[in-house]
């Protein structure tokens, strides 16, 4: 339990970050997207008795690339590229796995998550990735930051858009891939999408949605891996789940203090009116 | 000094010419004008100029020599800047910050220095007293600003604007028109903007670029004599097909 709680909070700081940055460039997907490809590479693995994760690692990141190089075919219809890698990497895990006979367990783990069974190795290459996550997003802050906001400006500014967009794309498939162990297949994109999707609402400026993102994850996370525990329930979905009510949670907040701000401005101008 | 030229350029998109045996040519300190109807490529132009585009023949030829430190700097406003994502999560101020990114690299710390800039180039757009607010919630004109501050931060010798007084009203045009003149005439900044409002533009522009479209039927046409009477100053002329 005490390596899930880690494992968790590896992955709580460089999820959520990428999670905003996915968002606005309109890419929410594409962890969903590289998960369904990781998990291709996970049942080749198995059917060729390689280490399963390292080529499900190299397959989510092999996916990030060949996204980026099919959205520059796509330019005006990012969702198309994400579309078409999801289906290929669904279909191809889909006959993979029918072709072993022997279904076994591990693959259950990496559609549902098991994080209370992440083994020392998940848990330094989940360390590992995270802090390569970590200083990546910390030195490449300012390229980023222009490449989200605009990619033609950037380019035209100097930043290295196609160099800067690849290596997005890699440190994407990366963090997949070791997420999968924790939630699993189905819910990685949780982790990114849905604490991004609250700090998006009600940040004041970048940094802050990028803060609020990281501390809304770490909440769901390990909320989710401590409820998870006494209510007996797989930690994925609670995870999940629990993002998903600070999400609901968050939006009902911002709407109340939207109302609550119209009828104080609008009870100011009735009182403004009767001293006239 | 002659800045950057364009020699019997030809591109299109597809398979379909939208620029055909293209020759201009732009010189340092200028500030430069380019108009035509819609469809007269006048963006592709620019992004040609930019190199943002690679022609399918011709030659785009840039002589950085003609810069001062012989570093060219390129700010540009992109046509769609009002319509950006509003949901992005940014206040006025860090998007102008922004400008002075690529001057600082990777590493170099933000200083005093890079602040000043960053004031300066919100007060003379006008929009200092927004510097805390959110860009999703400025009006469109007032986004454009923000990216022409945002441009200006980035103290470029050359500075390309697409459309840029979109969703401007007429205060704030002569204003933004009045501020680009000063930065060519005191800076020897370079100017290239897209315009269609050329009446109120024209007395502040050195020189014009009409862009005319090839209809199917009927070609408009124009000689630098015409232009000359049309806009009241020297014009060039260029050729362009519709996309």
């Amino acid at each position: 339990m005490q390596r899930a709680f880690w494992a968790g909070g590896f992955i709580g700081i460089i999820a959520p970050v990428l999670g905003v940055y996915l968002m606005l460039r309109r890419q929410a997907l594409m962890a969903d997207t590289l998960s369904h490809v990781s998990l291709a590479g996970v049942a080749l693995g198995s059917m060729l008795h390689w280490n399963p994760m390292i080529i499900g690692f190299v397959f989510a990141v092999l996916g990030g690339l060949l996204i980026e190089q099919l959205r520059r075919s796509y330019r005006t219809y990012s969702e198309v590229p994400v579309a078409i890698i999801m289906t290929s990497g669904l279909a191809l895990a889909i006959v993979l796995m029918s072709l072993q006979s022997n279904m076994n367990k591990s693959f259950s783990s990496y559609l549902f998550g098991s994080i209370v069974a992440v083994s020392s190795v998940q848990l330094w290459s989940i360390a590992a990735v995270a802090i390569i996550g970590v200083l990546y997003f910390i030195v490449w802050r300012r390229p980023l930051y222009h490449l989200t906001f605009d990619e033609e400006t950037a380019q035209i500014s100097g930043v290295r858009v196609r160099a800067l967009t690849f290596s997005f794309s890699v440190v994407t498939g990366m963090t997949v891939a070791v997420a999968m162990p924790i939630v699993g297949v189905l819910l990685v994109s949780s982790l990114m999408v849905l604490p991004a999707a609250l700090a998006l609402r009600i940040s004041s400026g970048f940094l802050s949605a990028v803060l609020i993102a990281v501390g809304f994850g770490w909440l769901g996370i390990f909320g989710g891996l401590t409820s998870s525990y006494y209510l007996n329930a797989p930690p994925g979905g609670t995870i999940a789940l629990l993002l998903l009510v600070f999400l609901v949670v968050g939006i009902g907040f911002q709407k109340i203090k939207a109302r609550m701000t119209k009828r104080k401005s609008h009870m100011r101008q009735e009182l403004l009116q009767q001293h006239m | 000094m002659l800045l950057s030229s364009m020699r019997n350029v030809v591109y299109g998109y597809s398979d379909v010419p939208v620029v055909e045996q293209l020759s201009l040519d732009m010189f340092q300190g200028e500030f430069l004008g380019i108009t035509g109807p819609n469809g007269a490529a006048k963006t592709t132009v620019l992004k040609l100029m930019l190199g943002l585009l690679k022609p399918w023949s011709g030659t785009v030829t840039l002589n950085d020599s003609a810069l001062q430190g012989g570093k060219l700097e390129i700010g540009y406003v992109p046509q769609t800047v009002a319509s950006f994502n509003s949901g992005f999560p940014s206040k006025v101020i860090e998007l102008v910050r922004s400008g002075c990114y690529a001057r600082l690299g990777l590493f170099r710390k933000w200083n005093a220095e890079q602040e000043a800039i960053v004031e300066q180039s919100l007060k003379q757009v006008g929009m200092w007293d927004y510097r805390r607010r959110k860009i999703g919630e400025l009006s469109g004109g007032q986004k454009q600003r923000v990216c022409i501050a945002r441009a200006l931060a980035q103290r470029p010798n050359v500075l390309i604007l697409d459309e840029p007084t979109t969703g401007m009203d007429q205060q704030s045009r002569r204003g933004f028109y009045q501020l680009m003149r000063h930065y060519v005439s005191s800076h020897g900044m370079t100017v290239v903007m897209v315009t269609h409002g050329l009446d109120e533009a024209s007395e502040f522009l050195d020189r014009v670029i009409q862009l005319e479209r090839k209809e199917s039927e009927v070609w408009q046409c124009l000689t630098t004599s015409s232009c000359s009477v049309r806009f009241g100053q020297e014009a060039l002329l260029a050729s362009s097909h519709p996309s």
